[in-house]
Formats: structure tokens, sequence, C-alpha cells
């Protein structure tokens, strides 16, 4: 038996394609329905190739050989000889599940940055914004500013046009003639301009302000301050107020390593400082029977992680991967490698937040905080910090600060970041909460 | 998708009699009425709404019938679900 985590892109690929080789599958995944954080369905919201879904969803539902465990948190999983156990949590009762492989598709979350005020109601990431809309059906607010870097920012922006809300604006922190220092991946990957025409024309259509080389730094409750900002992101000057109830600001994304890590697959760093996992072309994890696809192996998007996903399931079938999917998987490789080229995000947001202003959000730590466990208690690196401060100790467990933390630390002690600290803020030995009577109840 | 508009859900938060449609999160039924503070923090008392709003960040656990620490941007709401604040 194979079991996929994750009903993603990359997970659903990689379940259509092994199920179709007639193995047993089951695909775990934490959301109540299949599609990740890329394909939500409570309705239809507009977007380039937004109906690719279907026959993923169909392959889930309607093969005898897959079965589809939805709502179910892995918290950890153990190597067995020649099997591995995953332990989840479903509906409040610890189950667990035995199986020769499994292909990790975790996804990733969108990286958040902070700023003065970003603790504020309101302040939500672009996925926040975009999951409560094609997920739940509900707006996020009145007035949307839309901010950060990268282009997850304009299927954000139209699909909440088109939907009806009112975006005041994006504010993109990068100019789009960065993409010149890519002329390969862009030669190569010709379908991405019909993606981007496709929302050129959008933003045409829904008369939405796009600003360039500017960012919200702050934001007070009812407006936001925008600035001009350069390439690593410090404050040039401020330019403008822009009224608005919610700034959905969003700085790239940050790759779910923490099962993988769990069950040993090697971690490298990628060049934008993203913890990734090391895979072979075809997939394969450093550990046997371990498959790893999608944004875990490396940001790249949905087209990536489909690909990914095919050639994953192969691989756990035995079958070869054909020259024309390494082609596809190199050329859209290429593309993301742009991405992280055309889209940096630099250290100087750290000059956009005040002394008061809170870096950990769970334990309420400040930048003044973080700074003076370096200044006065002589902490040189993220995790002396923590012992110091609790900044990444709460309940997030420091999945949306350590990066930050560790970044400021960085600046603090004039020090880069090394890619064994990266890789040790990233991974955590338990996967998810899970409450010491659902452990112990002997429900299994 | 195109039937589930009518299928309508009651529940409270915080005492208030509020409304949802199932498939729908706490966080999202509660935004749809015009809340926006799911909770204070412990220390400083600040309000705090969704923040990544799938799962990741913690920062809208909310006591679901006296469960506590539940995510109200992933828990999907129930018929008669008494939700509360939590700090």
């Amino acid at each position: 038996m194979i079991a996929i985590v994750g009903a993603g892109p990359a997970g659903l690929a990689a379940a259509m394609t092994a199920a179709q080789g007639g193995e047993e599958i089951v695909v775990i995944d934490s959301a109540p329905r299949p599609g990740g954080q890329y394909w939500r369905h409570l309705n239809q919201v507009e977007g380039y190739k937004s109906g690719r879904s279907e026959k993923y969803f169909e392959a889930l539902r309607e093969r005898k050989n897959v079965i589809h465990i939805s709502g179910a948190q892995i918290w950890s999983a153990v190597p067995g000889e020649n099997s591995i156990t995953l332990n989840y949590l479903a509906d409040g009762i610890e189950s667990s599940i035995t199986v020769q492989k499994i292909i990790l598709a975790t996804g990733a979350h969108d990286r958040a940055i902070p700023f003065t005020g970003w603790e504020r109601p309101g302040v939500m990431t672009p996925g926040a914004a975009q999951a409560l809309l094609k997920g739940h059906n509900v707006m996020a607010g009145q007035q949307i500013l839309i901010t950060g870097t990268g282009p997850f920012l304009l299927p954000v922006a139209v699909g909440l046009a088109a939907a009806g809300a009112d975006v005041v604006g994006i504010v993109e922190a990068h100019s789009p003639l960065r993409w010149l220092m890519s002329p390969v991946a862009l030669a190569l990957n010709p379908q991405k301009a019909l993606e981007l025409l496709y929302y050129i024309r959008k933003i045409a259509k829904y008369k939405l302000k796009i600003r360039f080389n500017q960012a919200v730094v702050a934001f007070d409750g009812k407006s936001a301050t925008i600035a001009k900002v350069s390439k690593d992101l410090t404050t040039k000057k401020i330019v403008s107020k822009v009224h608005c109830d919610v700034v959905a600001a969003g700085w790239g994304f940050s790759p779910d390593v923490t099962l993988g890590g769990i069950l040993g697959c090697k971690q490298i760093v990628d060049l934008d400082g993203t913890v990734i996992f090391a895979v072979d072309n075809h997939q394969r994890s450093s550990q046997p029977n371990i498959w790893i696809a999608g944004e875990a192996t490396g940001i790249g998007g949905a087209d990536l992680a489909l690909i990914e996903g095919r050639i994953a399931g192969l691989s756990a079938l035995g079958l070869g991967i054909s020259l024309r999917l390494r082609f596809q998987r190199y050329r859209l490789q290429k593309f993301a490698r742009a991405l992280q080229v055309s889209y940096p995000v630099g250290n100087g947001w750290q000059g956009w937040l005040r002394s008061e202003s809170k870096v950990c959000r769970c334990e309420e730590v400040s930048l003044g905080e973080i700074c003076s466990s370096v200044t006065e208690l002589s902490a040189n690196d993220a995790r002396t910090s923590k012992l110091f401060t609790r900044a990444g100790m709460g309940m997030c467990q420091g999945r949306i600060c350590s990066r930050n933390v560790s970044e400021i630390i960085g600046v603090q002690t004039q020090c880069q970041v090394t890619d064994q600290e990266r890789i040790a803020y990233s991974n955590r030995p338990i996967a998810a909460p899970i409450s010491l009577g659902a452990l112990t109840d002997g429900i299994k | 998708m195109s039937n589930s508009a009518s299928q309508k859900i009651s529940f409270t938060f915080n005492g208030v009699a509020h409304e949802g449609v199932r498939g729908q999160s706490i966080a999202a039924a509660l935004m749809e009425s015009g809340v926006r503070e799911l909770r204070q923090t412990r220390f400083g008392n600040e309000p705090r709404l969704i923040f990544c709003g799938i799962g990741v960040c913690f920062d809208c656990v909310v006591v679901v019938n006296e469960v506590a620490n539940q995510r109200a941007c992933l828990v999907e709401i129930a018929p008669g679900d008494q939700i509360r604040s939590s700090k």
C-alpha cells in the first residue's frame, strides 16, 4: 500500500498516477475536502485554468483502489523495517496506518513578514483572504489592500475583485523588470506569458491599481502606510496612506517539512533561504520508500507540483520517467528559480518595525525584546534568543515567526544565518498538537 | 455549492446568536456577520482575528463546546455550537 500525505495538486497527481498502476492507495489529508490550498470548492472563483481539478477529484472519489482519509492530522511517523507507520488524529480519535511506501506532498503556507500593526484584526495573508472566499464564500473585508511580493498576489486580487470585493490596490515590492534577469526561464516557459496576459487583462477589467517597488510598512486599523522600498525592502520614503480594513500581505511561501524531517529525509537550504527536501530525479528522498513532491521540494507553484506528483507516483510504482516529463519538470524548475531571483525578500523589513512591534504573534514578543536578548543577554542564535524571550514557543511552534526571528538575530549579531540553523528552526519533533488524553485513551 | 446556500446553521458566539452556512468555518461564519475579534491575547489583551486562515498560525483559536484551542479557520460550524473566545 502507498500512502500519499496531502491532497493538493502534487498529492492528487501522485494518487491518480499510482492508482492507474493498480496499487492500493490511501490519501491522508488534514482538510475536510480535497484540493489543498490551491483548489477549494465551496464556490467557483475566477482565475487562470481554475477548472483543472475535476479529473483528480474524480479519481479520488471513483477509483476502488483509492481511500481518502480527510480531516486527519498526522502528528507522528515511525519507520519500521520494511514499512512506515503514520499516526494521525481525526475527529478527536488517534489512529494509525502502516504502509510500505509514502509520497509526501505536504504543501506550503504563505510566508509572513511583520510590520507595525500586523497583529491587528484585518491583517492576514493573501492565502487567508483567498481561502475565505474560495472555501467559505466570505469576503475578508470591505476594502482590501494586497501587498507583498510575487505573482501569487495577482490571482488573489483578481479572484477577490471578480467576486465583488473592493480591492483598493496591489502593492508589489519589486519591479517586473527583474524578470529580464531570467531570459532562459522565460524562453522555456512561453505558457507563462499567456497566464500573465490573462491577469493583465483582468487587472484592466477590474481597474485594479498596481504599484511596484512599494510595500505596506504599517497599518493602524483604518489605513495602511505605503512606502517606496529598495530591493532589499529598506524604506526609502513614505509615499501614501490608503484607507482599508484588510491588508493581505504575502512574501512567498514556506513549505511544510515537518513530517519528512521526522522521518529523517535529507533537507537542504534553497537559494532564498527556504528549507526544502533533497530529492533525486525520481522525486525519491534520501530515505528508502519515501518520495516527496510539490512545494516541499522547492516552491514552484501548482504546475510544477502536478508534474512532480506524477513523477513520484510513477516512480513509486517502479516505472521509468519519460524524457518529456523530465523536460516539463526542468523548465518549470527553471521558472521557479527565476521567481526567487525576481522576488527576493531582503532584510530591510526589520526597519519597518518599532521597538514595541510584535514579531512573535503567539507569545507577543516584540522586536525590542528580541534585540535585548542579543545586546543584554548575549544570545547569538535564534534558539538561545527563544529560550530568553519565548519567541517561537507558542502554539504555532514558530511556523510564522522563527525564520523572521532568526533573520533579526543575524542582523543584530552581524552574522549570516547558517544552513544548520535554518534546518533546525524548520523542524519540530511532533507534527501537530495532540492532547495526552487522545494518546492515552486506548481508542485506536 | 448551489444548494448549500439554503442550509443555514444557528450557533452562538460569546452568548450571541449567529447564523452561518453548512461547510463554513467558524471564522468565516463570524466574519460574514461582521465579527472582527475572535479572542484577546493573554498578555496585551489585544484583539485578534484570523491571520494565516489555513490552520498554521493558531491565532484564531476559540473554545468550541468547551473544547479549548480549536482553530476557528478550520473547524466547520455545526448546529447548536456554543463558541466562546479563549485567552
